[in-house]
């Protein structure tokens, strides 16, 4: 037999394949769900005729391979790989590969932490104007910032501002120039899983988004204990400057988060809260 | 049938020693209380009634059992009643106010024969202020009797009757009482019946020390004070048919608080014609006048300077006209009219309010069947500054037998809006600059503080401002048992409480400086449950034993609804953690205690002329406000008070006949406590401990 002989009759036999297939060697994907998720989220992908064993097969997301969590013939489960990259999902098997249909897009890690003690001074009061420059905090770095543009909430006293709207008409208020906005949802803060359906109110003239005075927004003033304390269950949901969300517990408005503050020697106006945020741009889930 | 009755009488012996117990109507060994009085009250029906045949639940507190005791206040002597607390106020360094079925002294109407005592310092009655020197009686009618004296009476009525002379020859005492804080009390009381005259007088001097709960703080939590109480008092037989009575009160008190000074002035007059055209008829006609001022000027006690005046003088003037009709025996109309005009200048208000009332009342008082007592009465008061105000009541006993009887009551209580939540417009400038306006100015006030440009927010729309304020008001069911046979008392009473439109706080406007605008509103309701023991008993001749119990839930009912809901969260202070709050973790109304309990003991020695008795007051675990930020009282929050007895201790003995020596100790066991509010690192008490006192007094 010749080299070209067994080069048509090798190439006969893979078209031969394709115009019969053999069970485990060729199948096709339907769906991918859900078409994006950050590192770790499980991703079910369905379709037709994936081979009963996981071995020698391959799952990418963008190149990289992803671990076989389960196998039916119509239905691999999967979770996005620690360093996926958006685009293609890919599944191949003894030669033969596939691309899913769309692409898939790998969503950076929600930020889930503390900031302890961010300072939040204001002068005036004790009926006189209140005045003093908003602490401003970027949910994207996770830190205070002085910049003009790149922050989402602004803290003096008890006042939060955000940087969406307009300024109330109190002195010294930074600039809004963000889409930012914010709404009050009454929960544990688990439970806040999706900013999806939520409408956020911007700072107007004459009212923050977030309402001032005791028992009407974030805190409650007990007038035996002349303390500030953050109300449980008030959980604060931001649009941030370029419109992403976050959600925010307020823990303690006085220094080091004391477990029963004392108005006279515990240091007020400063923060101590936790927040979820989600970088990505047109997501809503919060958990 | 007899059967019956029997089982049901051991089932209330069984009832009674299992769960305590109250007060005991001592035997009337004291000279002056000839006509027996202690057994007959006026303020539940305001004829003359048999204590024990009413139909409503009534506390009836002897001038015997105030002189055992040797107190001089009446807050001192109410503590010991079964259902009755006086209490802290909740905010701290506030006065002490009296509590019945749970309610709050503000809902509590005190009256000094009759007619009310003004001037509430947020809406508290300082009960210290009345001395009791001169008291034939106190009078408890618990639950609402707004049908009969209008405003206020929700929670109850105390009524204090002065004494009437009864001795031909001029009689009275002269006493002197020392207790720990420097606490020197001395009183004259004399008074003489000469023919159609008779007449007494009273002087009373109290001052002290005062005393201090927070030991590590600066200044003391009640100042050192002096008062003065001057009654007198004129009747007049001056017909067979007509009687006149005068009678008159003066108190004055000043507190030392170098530099600072608060004085305090009470002033009553009381004229009062009773003429009885028939026998069957009777006719008063009443004038009174009472007038409460408070002047306190707050000093820097650095450089002098005003940092806040505040002056009070509240001014009513009431005449009314009754008239009572006795078909027969037992059948008895009671009609009456009257009117109220109240004034009030205070400094922190922006005009001199004046209230105009006029009310008109009637009751029928009946027995349909011998066994059968029924009380149908209502009272419709008009008024200048809110709605008027209907208040119906119906009492029923019924008599199973000559021991056992059934009484039921339903009455409706309110009470006005107070001059403060109507016309109070006051800025804290020493205190943050908030602002808290009554309802008759908010709208004024806010449309002034727009104007001046001071508004950073409006919570209340513009057009919803200045609405009129309703009054308070509640429906008091009781029901209860009574048996008595021999030496035996049981009474157990089950109550309930409805309030609506409690009057709550709420903001109005932020303005520019941050601060808050409050303003007022109907909105709370409220309840209180729960059940009175008592039990009296004379187990030997010369000894009285009472024990009595409270059982009490009083509760918010829309936070009720809320922690239902799931929409109250609590969050662990260590741990920083937010949980839901479970039903049984809301604890209720601060400053109640879900158990009270009292027991007496009063014993006479006739042989040695000589007396003693011990009284023990216990009330369990109470909260004092939230800390959590929730807006409500929970078992999260650390504001507890324990539960604690006080063990009050008085012996006497009569010497020469005239002479009277008395010593004793109030809290015996030098009870402290621990107030959790306390500031870090240093305590704050919840009573300043023992009291031990001596009181000599001549009988002339």
């Amino acid at each position: 037999m010749s080299v070209l002989t067994a080069a048509f009759l090798l190439l006969t036999f893979v078209s031969c394949s394709d115009d019969d297939p053999a069970p485990g060697t060729e199948f096709s994907i339907a769906s991918v769900s859900p078409e994006s998720g950050t590192v770790g989220t499980e991703v079910v992908i369905t379709g037709t005729g994936f081979p009963e064993e996981a071995t020698g097969l391959q799952l990418t997301f963008g190149g990289v391979s992803a671990p076989i969590v389960s196998l039916t013939p119509t239905r691999i489960t999967t979770t996005v790989p620690s360093g996926a990259t958006s685009g293609e999902i890919r599944l191949s098997a003894d030669g033969f590969s596939v691309p899913a249909p769309g692409s898939f897009t790998v969503l950076s890690d929600l930020v889930s932490t503390t900031y302890s003690n961010l300072p939040a001074p204001q002068t005036g009061g004790q009926g006189e104007p209140v005045g003093g420059p908003f602490t401003r905090f970027s949910f994207e770095t996770g830190e205070i910032t002085e910049s003009e543009t790149e922050w989402d909430i602004a803290f003096r006293g008890t006042t939060i501002a955000v940087n969406g709207g307009v300024a109330t008409g109190t002195a010294d208020e930074p600039v809004r120039n963000g889409e930012a906005g914010a709404t009050l949802v009454s929960g544990l803060f688990d439970e806040v899983a999706s900013a999806a359906g939520l409408s956020f109110a911007q700072d107007a003239v004459g009212a923050f988004a977030i309402p001032s005075g005791s028992g009407a927004g974030w805190y409650n003033y007990n007038p035996a204990t002349f303390t500030i304390n953050p109300i449980p269950g008030a959980v604060l949901v931001f649009r941030t400057h370029d419109g992403k969300v976050a959600k925010v517990e307020i823990l303690s408005y006085y220094r080091d988060a004391p477990a029963q503050p004392n108005a006279f020697t515990d240091e007020a106006r400063v923060y101590t809260f936790r927040y979820v945020y989600n970088p990505n741009e047109g997501e809503t889930q919060l958990n | 049938m007899s059967l019956n009755k029997n089982s049901r009488f051991y089932f209330f012996l069984l009832w009674v020693h299992l769960y305590g117990f109250s007060q005991v109507p001592l035997p009337a060994q004291d000279s002056i209380l000839t006509e027996n009085l202690d057994e007959v009250v006026v303020s539940a029906t305001r004829t003359l009634r048999q204590l024990s045949s009413l139909p409503l639940p009534v506390t009836l507190v002897s001038a015997q059992q105030i002189r055992r005791t040797g107190v001089t206040r009446l807050n001192e002597i109410l503590n010991e009643q079964t259902g009755i607390l006086v209490v802290p106020d909740a905010t701290i360094g506030g006065g002490e106010g009296v509590q019945i079925q749970g309610i709050a002294s503000d809902y509590v109407l005190v009256l000094i024969d009759g007619v009310p005592v003004v001037g509430r310092s947020s809406g508290n009655l300082d009960l210290s202020r009345l001395a009791v020197g001169n008291i034939a009686q106190v009078e408890i009618v618990k639950g609402p009797s707004s049908s009969l004296f209008g405003s206020e009476a929700l929670g109850g009525v105390i009524n204090i009757i002065t004494e009437d002379p009864k001795s031909e020859t001029i009689s009275g005492q002269l006493a002197h009482r020392a207790a720990s804080f420097n606490n020197q009390n001395t009183s004259l009381n004399l008074g003489q019946k000469a023919g159609p005259f008779s007449y007494g007088v009273f002087l009373d001097r109290l001052s002290t020390d005062g005393f201090d709960l927070a030991p590590g703080q600066e200044g003391q939590t009640v100042n050192p004070f002096v008062n003065y109480t001057l009654n007198g008092r004129v009747r007049w037989q001056a017909g067979e048919k007509l009687k006149l009575l005068a009678t008159g009160r003066y108190f004055s008190q000043e507190f030392d608080i170098s530099p600072s000074n608060s004085e305090e002035t009470d002033f009553n007059l009381l004229l009062r014609a009773e003429h009885d055209p028939s026998e069957r008829f009777n006719v008063q006609y009443e004038f009174y006048f009472t007038r409460y001022t408070t002047n306190e000027n707050a000093l820097d006690p650095l450089d002098e300077t005003l940092l806040l005046e505040n002056d009070f003088d509240q001014r009513l003037l009431r005449p009314e006209v009754r008239l009572s009709y006795s078909f027969t025996p037992g059948n008895t109309l009671t009609t009456g009219a009257g009117m109220n005009f109240e004034r009030l200048e205070r400094s922190l208000f922006s005009s001199s309010p004046r209230f105009d009332s006029q009310y008109i009342f009637a009751q029928y008082d009946f027995t349909p069947l011998r066994a059968l007592n029924l009380i149908l009465g209502a009272r419709f008061d008009h008024h200048s500054e809110y709605n008027s105000q209907f208040s119906p009541k119906a009492s029923a006993r019924y008599d199973l037998s000559r021991a056992l009887s059934l009484k039921a009551s339903v009455g409706s209580g309110f009470k006005a809006p107070d001059f403060r939540q109507l016309y109070l417009d006051f800025t804290n400038a020493s205190g943050g600059g908030y602002s808290v306006m009554g309802k008759e100015v908010e709208a004024a006030g806010i449309r002034q503080l727009l104007d001046a440009g001071q508004v950073a927010g409006l919570a209340v729309p513009l057009e919803d401002l200045g609405e009129r304020l309703d009054a308070e008001r509640s429906v008091g069911i009781n029901l209860g048992l009574r048996y008595q046979k021999g030496k035996w008392t049981t009474e157990l009473n089950f109550f309930r409480n409805d309030f609506r439109n409690l009057i709550d706080t709420r903001i109005l406007a932020t303005k520019t400086n941050g601060q808050g605008v409050f303003g007022y509103l109907n909105r709370e309701e409220v309840f209180t449950q729960g059940a009175e023991l008592d039990l009296r008993i004379a187990p030997l001749e010369n000894l009285s034993v009472s024990a009595g119990y409270q059982l009490l839930f009083a509760y918010d009912k829309e936070k009720q609804r809320e922690v239902e809901r799931g929409e109250v969260f609590v969050r662990d202070p260590e741990t920083l953690e937010t949980v839901r709050l479970g039903r049984p973790d809301y604890f209720g109304l601060e400053n109640r205690s879900r158990h009270s309990l009292n027991l007496k003991a009063f014993y006479e020695l006739p042989s040695l002329d000589a007396f003693a008795n011990l009284r023990v007051v216990y009330r369990s675990r109470f909260g004092l406000t939230d800390r959590n930020g929730n807006d409500l009282l929970d078992v999260f929050d650390d504001s507890f008070v324990k539960g604690y007895a006080l063990v009050n201790l008085a012996f006497g003995k009569t010497f020469f006949d005239h002479y009277e020596l008395q010593f004793g100790a109030n809290n015996l066991l030098d009870f402290k406590g621990n107030n959790p509010l306390a500031a870090q690192d240093s305590e704050l008490l919840v009573n300043p401990g023992i009291q031990l006192f001596a009181r000599v007094s001549f009988e002339f």
